[in-house]
């Protein structure tokens, strides 16, 4: 049975039909590329898979969790986010909380960790993306990239299922990319659950075991990322490509 | 005729001065605590309290400060309860008070970036989480500066109570005015009185602003 599994999901912003029928599962461990020209919808579909976004039709489950179309039981919401792990292009870290404190705060106010352990494991999570020594250290006195790895060991201190990264690079400079990226790849060298989305097509090609390419609030075109980039079969995804370069 | 010497002007302003500074403290503690009220049903998910504080606040920002006290204290003696100056004054600057500093701080929970509460959101933070954590810590430190600065202007804000006959500083000085008929010196002490009471506050709160803007 899949991890993350959706069915003909729609979405509406207004009269904008941003989302027109989304059928998507991923396996636990699998690493989803999104790609997609600006607009096609690859945000909104993310952001809907832990209920940022509410959606106008169809279901989203994930390990068993089932979220309905009106949000209208917020304990499935809360369940479902504690399953869902989400890093984003702003980073978003607590400007007034200290990095260790960023990492502790959901363990210790959603699960109810006790402080120790709750240190403990963003300790750990902070190791895990380089970080080790920067616990005490304020969000303004990182880099761009330190701060983007802080917000990945924020997402992991609750021990995700499944992680969303919307374009986590991109408000980088172009040297800091890399070690967030790296950062990524190591997560889903060890098993993690990945969806994201991303204008890294190297990047998507070499970690990703799936590439989903979508285009006006469909997916069009999805299969591995070698097959795809060497033979891409609908004419708008070897168009996206083509003006990559 | 009773004489007055300087001194005897400057004490009984000091008096005054004293209840000004009372009149004030009370205010802004009490209306701060009601304040706080009016800002999590304004801000709040429920619609009927929403509406309400809206309303709350509309209608003490809408009005003028002196008509809200005349209504207060004609109003209430109207229904039989005999209220002292001091209690409607203290009752009247509270109120007004609790619905500025409501939307002051409203300002301050709307400018904290949506993407806390979009990252508190998904570490599946509550409402109630989210806002204890994250946002109003945040939104505490933008409301320092003009919290401090309307400070300022309830102390001001107080002479209006001369009128309902709370001897305040303004009323103390123009019962001295009409006694000595000195009024400009009289008045003159007043305005330095208010000067004495409200200049550390705006000098505080320029530089607390200042502060505040350097380390963004
Ligand atoms: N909060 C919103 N309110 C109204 N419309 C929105 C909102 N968010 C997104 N949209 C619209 O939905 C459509 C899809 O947006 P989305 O952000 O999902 O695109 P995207 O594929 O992520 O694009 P990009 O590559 O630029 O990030 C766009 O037409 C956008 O204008
Ligand atoms: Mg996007």
């Amino acid at each position: 049975m899949p991890l993350v599994s959706t069915r003909r999901l729609h979405k509406f912003f207004g009269r904008n039909h941003v989302l027109r029928g989304i059928k998507l599962d991923v396996e636990e461990s699998e690493v989803i590329a999104i790609v997609g020209r600006s607009g096609s919808g690859k945000s909104t579909l993310l952001r809907t898979l832990n209920g940022l976004e509410n959606i106008d039709d169809g279901t989203i489950e994930v390990d068993g969790t089932v979220l309905q179309v009106d949000h209208d039981d917020p304990g499935a919401l809360r369940a479902l986010r504690q399953k869902v792990g989400m890093v984003f292009q702003q980073f978003n870290l607590f400007p007034h909380l200290s990095t260790g404190q960023n990492v502790t705060l959901a363990p210790r106010v959603v699960k109810r960790t006790p402080r120790e352990e709750a240190e403990d494991i963003a300790r750990r999570m902070l190791e895990r993306v380089g970080l080790g020594e920067k616990f005490d250290a304020f969000p303004d006195q990182l880099s761009g990239g330190q701060q983007q790895r802080v917000a990945i060991a924020r997402a992991l201190a609750m021990s995700p299922k499944v992680l969303l990264c919307d374009e986590i690079t991109s408000a980088l400079d172009p040297e800091l990319v890399n070690e967030v990226l790296s950062v990524v790849r190591q997560l889903a060298d060890e098993g993690m659950t990945l969806i994201m989305v991303t204008h890294e097509m190297r990047f998507a090609r070499e970690v990703s075991d799936r590439l989903v390419f979508m285009h006006e609030g469909r997916i069009h075109e999805s299969g591995s990322p070698q097959e795809m980039f060497s033979n891409p079969t609908t004419p708008e995804f070897a168009s996206f490509i083509g003006s990559l370069n | 005729m009773m004489s007055f010497s300087l001194w005897d002007i400057v004490r009984n302003l000091l008096v005054g001065g004293a209840l000004t500074l009372l009149l004030s403290l009370a205010a802004f503690v009490l209306g701060g605590a009601t304040g706080l009220a009016v800002l999590l049903a304004r801000i709040g998910r429920r619609r009927a309290p929403r509406a309400l504080a809206r309303m709350y606040i509309e209608l003490f920002q809408g009005t003028p400060l002196l008509l809200q006290l005349f209504t207060l204290f004609f109003g209430l003696s109207l229904f039989g309860l005999d209220v002292p100056a001091w209690l409607a004054a203290g009752l009247g600057l509270t109120l007004f008070t609790s619905a500025f500093l409501a939307e002051i701080w409203r300002g301050c929970v709307e400018a904290v970036p949506r993407g806390q509460w979009e990252a508190s959101a998904c570490l599946a933070l509550t409402y109630r989480e989210q806002m204890r954590h994250v946002i109003l810590p945040q939104a505490m430190r933008l409301a320092v500066a003009p919290t401090v600065g309307f400070a300022v202007q309830v102390v001001k804000s107080t002479a209006v109570t001369s009128i309902i006959g709370f001897t305040e500083l303004t009323k103390t000085g123009s019962m001295i005015a009409n006694a000595t008929y000195q009024p400009f010196l009289v008045y003159s002490l007043v305005a330095l009185g208010y000067f004495v009471l409200c200049y550390p506050l705006s000098h505080y709160a320029k530089s607390l602003e200042r502060r505040l803007h350097a380390a963004r």
